[in-house]
C-alpha cells in the first residue's frame, strides 16, 4: 500500500469521538450531512420509544449493567437518563417507585430498544473508519443519459 | 393511563401487545443501516419501508416454524 492510499484510510479520530458523543455527528464531521442526519434520526428514534415503553428506568448502569454496556453505546444521551434515573427514581422508597419502574415486557423492551439504538451506533462508528466525504447521500438517483431524439 | 407521564413513567398499558412494538424496532434499525448503505436520497424511504417489512416477514415466519416444532416435533420427541 503506497503512502497515499495509507493517509486516505486513515481514521478521522475527532469524527469518531464526536459520533460517540452524539451519534451521527461523527458523519456530520466528515461532509456526510444527510447521511449523519438520518442517522442521528434513526437513532433517537429508537431511543425515544425506548424511554416511552419502558420509562427512563429503562436505563439503569446499576441493575442492568450488561444491557448498560451495549445502551452506552448511544453516547451523552443514554448517559443523561441513567443519571435521570439515579436522581430521580432509584432513591424513592419502594412504594413510591413501583409505578415509575416497567413491569415484565414493557422493561424488557424499553432496555432492548435502547441497546439496539446503541448496538446500531456501533456499527456506524465502524463505518466511520472507511467513510469518505464524497460518498454522502446523493439527493436524487443516479444520473441516466438522457435519449437524445 | 390518565396519570401516566410519558417518557418518564413505563407504558405499562403495552404490556399485553409487546409483539406490536417489532414494527417501531425494526423500522428504526432500517433507518440507521440504510442510511449506511444506500446510495441516493431519493429511494432512501422506499427501501427503509421495504428493510423494515423484509425484518417484520422474517421474524414471523422464525416464529411460526419455532411455533410448529414446539407444537408438532417436540412432543413426538419423548
Amino acid at each position: 500500500m503506497t503512502k497515499i492510499e495509507q493517509q486516505d484510510h486513515s481514521p478521522n479520530i475527532l469524527a469518531i469521538f464526536l459520533g460517540i458523543l452524539v451519534p451521527g455527528l461523527g458523519h456530520v464531521q466528515i461532509g456526510q450531512q444527510r447521511r449523519g442526519f438520518l442517522i442521528m434520526i434513526g437513532v433517537f428514534f429508537l431511543v425515544m420509544c425506548g424511554v416511552l415503553v419502558g420509562g427512563i428506568d429503562a436505563v439503569d448502569h446499576t441493575n442492568d449493567s450488561l444491557w448498560f454496556v451495549a445502551q452506552i453505546w448511544c453516547g451523552l444521551i443514554v448517559l443523561l437518563i441513567d443519571l435521570l434515573n439515579h436522581w430521580l427514581i432509584i432513591p424513592l422508597p419502594i412504594a413510591e417507585k413501583a409505578t415509575l419502574v416497567g413491569l415484565s415486557h414493557s422493561n424488557e423492551l424499553g432496555i432492548l430498544f435502547i441497546a439496539m439504538a446503541g448496538l446500531m451506533n456501533f456499527v456506524v462508528l465502524l463505518d466511520l473508519f472507511q467513510a469518505k466525504p464524497s460518498d454522502d447521500l446523493e439527493r436524487r438517483g443516479p444520473r441516466r443519459n438522457k435519449v437524445v431524439s | 393511563m390518565l396519570g401516566w407521564i410519558p417518557f418518564f413513567e413505563p407504558m405499562n398499558a403495552m404490556q399485553s401487545y409487546w409483539y406490536v412494538l417489532l414494527l417501531p424496532m425494526s423500522f428504526g434499525i432500517s433507518i440507521i443501516y440504510r442510511a449506511l448503505r444506500h446510495k441516493s436520497y431519493a429511494s432512501y424511504w422506499r427501501s427503509v419501508f421495504l428493510m423494515t417489512t423484509q425484518i417484520v416477514l422474517g421474524i414471523v415466519a422464525i416464529a411460526i416454524a419455532i411455533s410448529l416444532f414446539v407444537q408438532f416435533i417436540v412432543p413426538n420427541l419423548n
